[in-house]
């Protein structure tokens, strides 16, 4: 007898998530529509590829991961950033931060399907995905890093959809979540953030056929960029929805998040000062994709202006938020913000991947930059990674905010 | 109290039976493939276990020198030879075809040796028994077994090539022991390989 | 806690109405569908080519796509996906392939020495791999690469790869790279589908329907020996190998890594492989290192012998010998 009503709420809550993230101000039609012609670009991109093969990409041999797994490096750390904004909230039982930690478990969600359609668009032989499953096909699991990867990405996306769907769900039915039953969830994902991230870099650091990749300091560099690129991601996130929605954040909330980022970035940047003095201090065979990718190899100069480019925007980006110029003052945040991640996308993406590739085992050196039909896909799964977090921020909002005007601002 | 201890005695003993082994595994694993292959020494019995037809060419001839007493075999080089069976010029009658000399040894060029020390004509072939050659006065080696004279300046070469490390195998890694002579790939009157254009090329990237 | 009931929710759900039209709501999904219809339209009209085809190709394709990985099946499955694709190949291009699934032999470990005084960079070995192993003749695929290189330095990254002059050049010297079938292949770790792995005669093969072209291997190679199919290979018909192993030379499709496998359509019938026999100044040895009679034991005994990167730990079953 309790079934019935459970399941009558379950579908009201359903349709109204549904119906909530759907409708909206003109604005916010025309931005639906916009992801979603993007998303059909995307489509159409990915349709061309699989007709025609990955030749249409511009990887090779040599530069056999490209584009695609540079965004999908970066997007890892981006999804497991959302544990900034858990572990004070939960650890530290932060109430500032727990009023924002939904968005950072949202936005991760994002990222983590956009991690997961980079990975699905860069198989050569998708169809043959099932080849990897655990009963059905051959999983090689524990020796192979790539399916730690796939059991912990996977795993990293049912926490994060479980936990906030569960929140959410007692929110809209206007009670407060049983603590029993959510929290002990919110704590493997504290542990299973860092691990996503570590296993992520521990697929590149494990191989010693690639000199740039093989570093102990991988590990602790992508969750250092994780942790700056992250929070500012989400940083951008709020001011956006301080802006244009009535959902209202404090400059308190603002102020923590950016303390947040600037230990990270410093410590990234300490991080990549060390990588640049083990590289060019006594410079050995080891050094030649440091030197292709600071300064060119052999005539080959592509990445240079990027990676200048990367850390200048890292610097600039870094500084401007550690010394706070407009007192937390979003249309500081903003810019900042938006400067340090780009940059260190670009310096976790492209600047990862091609000089762990170049030059080749045999020492060839060649230039590698996105095709069209590569630029295309991934626009399209960005527009998909905004859309969910958007249709999933929309309904998310309404639902917290009302909950809050019933209940007080208490802490769940 | 007492929990504590027993997780510290057994943290510890996990820890010390990990230690051991990975010591185990890595010295298991020393050594790799040199160590199986060093370990290996009892003759492969190639009639049993390979099933596959091993064809081999037909004219061989059993070479006396041998490695590890096994024996091998290496193709004949009178059956090659145009003009072989010297002594049907090269006998006590005179010659009388006008020009002979020519049309038999014209195409040979003479380019064995350092250009300040050349061999000659005899240095290789026996002068009073010309279907011979001569590694040295008196003794007759016969066209076939050329490696014999050719290996008594190249010795190297020769116990090399009785080994395998020179030379060429026909066809088949397993089975009867099958080898080129010396002269199947070296021209024995100018043996170094001439230049040439390679066979194919590694286009440029093209990306 | 308050009983919960449909009632209430709904009435909150009235209160919360948000100020979208519902106008604009609707028209929103009627273009999202129209577009999804036009999508979907669009990739059946490219996919029914290549969906639709005879009948019994459809069903052999059906019957491949579901096997097992090589090494999981019995013999009478070999057989059977043998059967199957001499079949396709029938129907496709109208070839007649001979393909088995030979087993390895017993008391076999391959192994591979390479004379570096030899070789004179004709490159024999790589014109008769290409055609031995019908490799792509468009993106002219290659898994011998041989390097021309100045005395001096051992090492390929020194040396130049794609040279096209008369040979040998004085004072330089060359040097030939493929797979190197390591006994501790760091690509057989890698791979995430185990689609390729150490066959007990030593050879690292790959089953190419298992894979599913992640090129976490090629990654992990550090010998340059692995090349991925980026598209259809394409072989011209009177230049086809027809005689053809499940693990060695049959047609790969895109989306499938390859390499050197040693010619195992050759080495498993006591061949030479293509590169070993065509080498005009023998200066490739191949045989059994676990027959102490072999040439190649002879080699490594007697000879001064080195690897590449054997710091890596990759224990490579390819030796580089001087004379």
């Amino acid at each position: 007898m309790m079934k019935k009503p459970f399941i009558k709420e379950l579908v009201a809550f359903l349709k109204d998530t549904v119906s909530w993230s759907l409708s909206g101000g003109i604005g916010y039609q025309l931005f639906l529509c916009l992801l979603a012609a993007l998303m059909m670009l995307g489509v159409y991109a990915y349709f061309i590829q699989m007709k025609l093969g990955l030749s249409v990409t511009n990887m090779s041999d040599i530069v056999s991961w490209g584009f695609y797994i540079a965004n999908f490096t970066f997007l890892v750390g981006v999804a497991a950033a959302a544990v900034m904004i858990i572990l004070p909230s939960y650890i530290f039982k932060d109430k500032d931060l727990h009023k924002v930690v939904i968005i950072g478990e949202l936005v991760a969600i994002g990222a983590l399907v956009m991690c997961l359609m980079f990975v699905f668009v860069d198989l050569g032989a998708p169809w043959n995905a099932w080849h990897m499953m655990p009963v059905i096909g051959l999983f090689n699991w524990p020796t192979s890093l790539l399916t730690w990867d796939v059991v912990v990405l996977n795993g990293y996306l049912v926490l994060n959809l479980a936990v906030p769907a569960y929140i959410l769900y007692c929110h809209y039915c206007n009670r407060k979540p049983d603590d029993r039953k959510y929290r002990p969830f919110v704590f493997i994902s504290i542990f299973w953030a860092f691990g996503i991230h570590l296993v992520t870099a521990f697929l590149y650091q494990g191989l010693p056929a690639r000199p740039f990749w093989n570093n102990p300091l991988m590990g602790p560099r992508f969750l250092a960029s994780a942790f700056a690129a992250g929070p500012a991601l989400i940083t951008v996130v709020l001011v956006i929805i301080d802006s244009v929605t009535s959902f209202k954040i404090d400059a308190r909330i603002f102020n923590k998040l950016r303390r947040i980022i600037v230990v990270s970035a410093l410590i990234n940047l300490i991080m990549l000062f060390s990588e640049i003095f083990k590289e060019f201090y006594l410079p050995t065979h080891h050094s030649l994709p440091a030197i292709y990718l600071y300064f060119g190899l052999k005539g080959h100069t592509s990445l240079v202006p990027w990676i200048w480019t990367a850390i200048g925007m890292n610097l600039l980006g870094t500084l401007t938020l550690a010394f706070n110029p407009g007192q937390n003052n979003t249309k500081v945040l903003f810019p900042a913000c938006v400067l340090l991640f780009l940059g260190i996308w670009i310096e976790k993406g492209m600047g990862l991947i091609i000089p762990g590739l170049v030059p080749s085992p045999l020492g060839e050196v060649v230039d590698y930059a996105p095709s069209l039909v590569e630029l295309g896909v991934t626009v399209g799964i960005f527009a998909l990674g905004v859309f969910v977090v958007t249709v999933l921020l929309k309904p998310a909002l309404i639902i917290e905010q009302r909950f809050e005007a019933h209940n007080g601002s208490e802490t769940v | 109290m007492k929990t504590s201890t027993f997780n510290t005695g057994l943290i510890g003993t996990v820890t010390a039976l990990f230690v051991l082994f990975s010591g185990w595994a890595v010295y298991a694993g020393e050594g790799g493939v040199t160590r199986i292959y060093k370990n290996a020494v009892t003759p492969f019995e190639d009639e049993k276990r390979v099933d596959a037809s091993l064809a081999s060419p037909n004219s061989l001839v059993l070479v006396e020198t041998r490695y590890r007493e096994n024996p091998i075999w290496t193709e004949t080089r009178k059956d090659k030879l145009e003009r072989f069976r010297c002594s049907q010029c090269h006998n006590n009658k005179t010659v009388a075809v006008k020009g002979a000399a020519e049309m038999a040894h014209g195409v040979i060029v003479l380019d064995h040796g350092s250009p300040e020390r050349p061999l000659s004509c005899f240095t290789c072939h026996k002068e009073d028994a010309r279907d011979f050659l001569e590694p040295e006065a008196g003794v007759k080696v016969d066209m076939d077994h050329a490696y014999q004279l050719c290996g008594q300046c190249h010795f190297r070469q020769k116990k090399d090539w009785v080994g395998g490390a020179h030379g060429k195998r026909i066809s088949h890694w397993v089975g009867k022991r099958v080898v080129k002579n010396c002269t199947s790939c070296h021209d024995p009157h100018s043996p170094l390989f001439k230049k040439r254009w390679p066979a194919t090329y590694s286009p440029p990237y093209k990306k | 806690m308050e009983p919960r009931n449909k009632s209430d929710c709904s009435k909150e759900k009235d209160i919360a109405r948000p100020q979208g039209k519902r106008c604009g709501r609707r028209a929103f999904l009627k273009g999202a569908a129209k577009a999804a219809a036009l999508g979907s339209a669009a990739v059946l009209t490219g996919c029914g080519t290549e969906l639709l085809g005879p009948k019994e190709a459809l069903s052999l394709r059906w019957q491949e796509y579901f096997k097992k990985n090589y090494r999981l099946m019995t013999p009478e499955e070999k057989k059977e996906t043998v059967r199957r694709l001499e079949r396709l190949a029938k129907i496709k291009n109208n070839v007649d392939i001979k393909m088995s699934a030979r087993p390895p032999i017993d008391g076999v470990l391959f192994g591979y020495a390479f004379n570096v005084t030899r070789c004179e960079g004709y490159m024999e070995c790589v014109a008769a791999c290409v055609k031995e192993n019908n490799l792509d003749r468009k993106t002219h695929t290659q898994y011998i690469r041989i390097f021309e290189m100045e005395h001096g330095q051992m090492s390929p990254d020194s040396g130049e790869g794609k040279f096209f002059h008369e040979v040998p050049v004085e004072d330089h010297f060359y040097m030939g790279v493929q797979c190197f079938h390591c006994q501790n292949a760091p690509c057989v770790k890698a791979c995430p589908t185990k689609a390729t792995w150490m066959e007990p005669d030593g050879i690292v093969v790959v089953d190419y329907d298992w894979c599913i072209g992640c090129r976490y291997c090629i990654a992990a190679c550090p010998y340059y020996g692995r090349r991925f199919n980026w598209n259809d290979p394409h072989v011209p018909l009177n230049e086809m190998t027809r005689k053809q192993h499940y693990l060695g030379n049959r047609m790969r499709t895109r989306g499938q890594m390859e390499k050197c496998t040693f010619c195992v359509q050759r080495s498993r019938e006591g061949r030479l492989p293509a590169c070993a026999e065509a080498c005009p100044t023998g200066a490739r040895v191949f045989g059994n290192l676990l027959d102490p009679d072999s040439e190649i034991r002879f080699v490594l005994k007697h000879k001064k012998v080195f690897r590449f990167k054997e710091d890596l730990g990759t224990d490579p079953k390819f030796w580089y010998f001087v004379d």
